[in-house]
């Protein structure tokens, strides 16, 4: 049987004949399905993308559409709602991914105590289905337990003599409610992953430091911490991202308001797409959108590179 | 002596016309010479999932059994069935042979040329269609241009729905004004005579449900929201300068501020659905709502105040002539459907009078005049009395229906909203919403004055 031989094995020519070279290596076929399908799946829609942002395109008065060059992007730079909806982004980021690191963190000490009972195993089943939930799922449950007039959530309050809360209708608090919903959601992911790091560390780290006398918060910082810490910065990459393209449950609860309190980025590009049809003024403003994710991805990932170099 | 033979041409032809229609209502129409033989055909529908849609169900069997046809409903929110009609529409899919268009969004469809117009059959099935007996209003609504885009089938209007009960209680009369309105709602609320019930529920929800309602109350507090959009207009969209700034304007919004604490905590979030299941479930002594919904009040399954609620003139301003909101739907043919004798076949049979007439007992919007006049329907929505004052008084431009209304609406919307919730005031809101409402009405081509 031949040897398979790689590209790095086929003979470097002068740049003219480079591309003949590439194209009559042997691993050329084995290549060539991903190479189509990335190239139509995801680079022509990403360049049909760009063309249409730079269009006038608008789906409810067909054949108007002109080219405008930069105007879409100069527009959106302009806009307040678009500036709201990012600041609003990155607060829900933030906040969703802080809460579920707190309670991924506590909950999964909590299963890790408990490891061993029998049950667990179930309750640990029972925590995580949320995050089995499609998340407009989630977002429609929520938003009828949090009704004002007929959730479940306001009657339990009323019957103890409490005021109704306006959990989603007030500027004040439906970015909270949002933040609360997602965290619930998705705490679950992050609560796995700190789980499998802490089942990961060896029965015999914490019997030394009871050895040595360490209080509980000393194992926390020195023996746990560095032991999840890898996988928790995959998760909170894999969550930033999540985060960056959140829609289904802001969709399902308060479609961005009340005023503009929850509108997030995905909210702003879906209305202007499929609810006004303005094509071109959406593909620019989700041409931004996946430059930020871009960055942000990217910044992440050195930042994790480095965090690895630098601990080892 | 050529005039005199024209009018008498045209007097003959129109007692032709009134013989002819007599006729055909006093004997009914044989459908199983006027419908096709559509045997092993299925016809697909697209509409809202409004309360009328269970009505389809029962009426569309009757239809089945005389042309051998199926009919396959599918129904989905308001926006996504403007999504997917204009979807449709954009990729000329013949997946539906009949579309049902909301009145905003018929200059779009007209526009884009979505839909057939239906001039041409309605002109041949004019004994049958009997498209003068519409509410008037609503004829014109289905009209753009020279154009007729869909038959009227689902004419609503926003009534007062009010609880007797409480009223009586409170010995008020039914309201009339706007003043009238908010005072009704003071009384009810915080009040303990009337423990757990507040005075109205109203639709707050940023986007279309606040942005329709500021077009609801505009012209019923003086108002008008382009320059040459008024009842009696020539012109309504002639000149498009926005007048979203006016002081009537910012009394609306000011007016949507100051009922907020005569409603149920959340209220800041209610759009349809929620205003009126308030009332249905007696938290509200009153609610402005669509009569699509009052069906619903009526039926102990669905409300707690069958018995106990009537109807009356949406209110205004002291002084201002009312307007009363009008709005529904049309059924229209799909540009691209492949099956467009069955689909004319199903539209004039389910709007003719005697199955409109069967599909109104069975709790759809009454739409002609000749049924808010029947003695059964009368019998049945005795609310019929205020749908017949609602539709004398009431304007097809009450919401705009050129192609962007629906970006108007929510543009309306999100500022009014941001007012509400004090992130601006009325005044600076209207401000930018009229000036972004001047920005999109320029860059498309209308008139709009600096």
């Amino acid at each position: 049987m031949m040897p398979l031989q790689t590209t790095h094995n086929a003979p470097v020519g002068p740049p003219t004949g480079r591309l003949r070279g590439l194209l009559s290596a042997p691993a050329t076929p084995f290549l060539a399905p991903a190479v189509i399908y990335l190239a139509l799946l995801t680079l022509f829609p990403f360049i049909y993308n760009l063309v249409l942002s730079t269009t006038r395109l608008n789906l409810a008065r067909p054949g108007q559409g002109g080219f405008v060059g930069i105007d879409n992007y100069v527009t959106l730079f302009g806009s307040d709602l678009f500036r709201i909806a990012i600041l609003q982004t990155a607060q829900v980021a933030a906040g969703s991914i802080t809460l579920e690191l707190i309670l991924g963190f506590l909950i999964a000490r909590l299963f890790f105590a408990v490891r061993d009972v029998n049950g667990s195993s179930l309750l640990r089943t029972i925590y995580i289905l949320p995050m089995m939930l499609t998340p407009v799922v989630s977002g429609l449950l929520w938003s009828y337990i949090l009704n004002p007039t007929l959730g479940i959530a306001n009657y339990l309050l009323e019957s103890i003599g409490l005021s109704g809360f306006a959990w989603f209708s007030s500027g004040r608090t439906a970015l909270i409610t949002i933040i609360a919903v997602n965290s619930w959601q998705w705490g679950p992911f992050l609560m796995l992953l700190i789980l499998a790091g802490l089942l990961s560390i060896p029965s015999e780290q914490y019997e030394a430091a009871a050895i040595d006398g360490a209080r509980w918060y000393h194992v926390v910082r020195w023996i746990e911490l560095p032991a999840i810490r890898d996988v928790l910065l995959i998760g909170l990459i894999l969550r930033l991202i999540d985060n960056f393209r959140l829609f289904d449950i802001v969709y399902a609860t308060t479609k961005g308001g009340p005023g503009t309190a929850t509108e997030v980025v995905s909210m702003f590009a879906f209305r202007q797409v499929f609810q006004f049809f303005n094509i071109g003024y959406g593909a620019a403003a989700s041409v931004v959108i996946l430059v930020m994710g871009v960055l942000l991805t990217t910044f992440a990932v050195r930042f994790l590179r480095r965090e690895e170099t630098r601990v080892r | 002596m050529r005039l005199n033979r024209s009018i008498f041409g045209v007097l003959l032809l129109a007692v032709a016309f009134a013989l002819t229609l007599g006729l055909a209502s006093a004997q009914g129409v044989d459908w199983s010479s006027e419908l096709g033989d559509h045997s092993g055909k299925t016809l697909r529908i697209i509409m809202i999932q409004d309360p009328w849609v269970g009505a389809f169900g029962a009426i569309n069997q009757r239809f089945e059994e005389l042309t051998g046809a199926r009919v396959i409903i599918d129904s989905f929110g308001y926006d996504e069935t403007y999504n997917k009609e204009v979807l449709a529409g954009t990729s000329r899919s013949s997946e539906y042979d009949v579309v049902v268009l909301d009145s905003p969004w018929i200059g779009q469809f007209a526009e884009s040329g979505f839909v057939d117009d239906l001039t041409p059959l309605i002109a041949q099935d004019a004994a049958i269609v009997q498209f003068e007996d519409f509410v008037p209003a609503f004829q014109e609504v289905s009209r753009w241009g020279d154009e007729i885009v869909g038959i009227p089938f689902g004419a609503y209007f926003i009534m007062n729905h009010y609880r007797t009960d409480l009223f009586e209680q409170a010995g008020l009369e039914p309201v009339r004004t706007i003043d009238d309105f908010k005072a009704a709602a003071a009384t009810f609320t915080d009040n303990p005579d009337f423990r757990n019930v507040f005075g109205t529920a109203m639709n707050n929800q940023r986007g279309a449900p606040i942005g329709q309602a500021y077009f609801e109350y505009i012209w019923n507090f003086g108002g008008r929201p382009f320059q040459s959009t008024y009842p009696g207009s020539p012109e309504p969209y002639a000149n498009m300068t926005p007048l979203l700034d006016s002081p009537e304007s910012i009394a609306v919004v000011e007016f949507f501020i100051e009922m907020l604490q005569y409603q149920p905590p959340g209220a800041e979030n209610f759009a349809w659905d929620e205003r009126a299941t308030t009332f249905a479930v007696g938290r509200t002594a009153m609610v402005n709502a669509w009569s699509v919904r009052t069906p619903g009040f009526i039926n102990p399954e669905q409300s707690r105040v069958g018995d106990v609620f009537a109807t009356t003139l949406f209110p205004h301003v002291d002084g201002v002539d009312p307007v009363p909101p009008l709005g529904g739907w049309v059924m229209g043919i799909n540009r691209y459907a492949n099956q467009k004798d069955l689909a004319w076949d199903y539209i004039k049979w389910f709007t003719s009078p005697e199955v409109h007439k069967a599909f109104v007992l069975e709790g759809g919007p009454p739409s002609r005049l000749s049924t808010l006049q029947d003695d059964d329907v009368r019998s049945a929505q005795p609310w019929a009395d205020t749908l017949m004052e609602s539709q004398a008084l009431s304007y097809a431009e009450v919401r705009p229906r050129i192609p962007e209304a629906f970006e108007i609406i929510d543009t309306i919307g999100l500022y009014v909203s941001q007012a509400v919730q004090g992130q601006l005031t009325p005044a600076e809101a209207m401000r930018r919403a009229n000036e972004d409402v001047a920005k999109l009405l320029r860059d498309n081509g209308y008139r709009v004055d600096d």
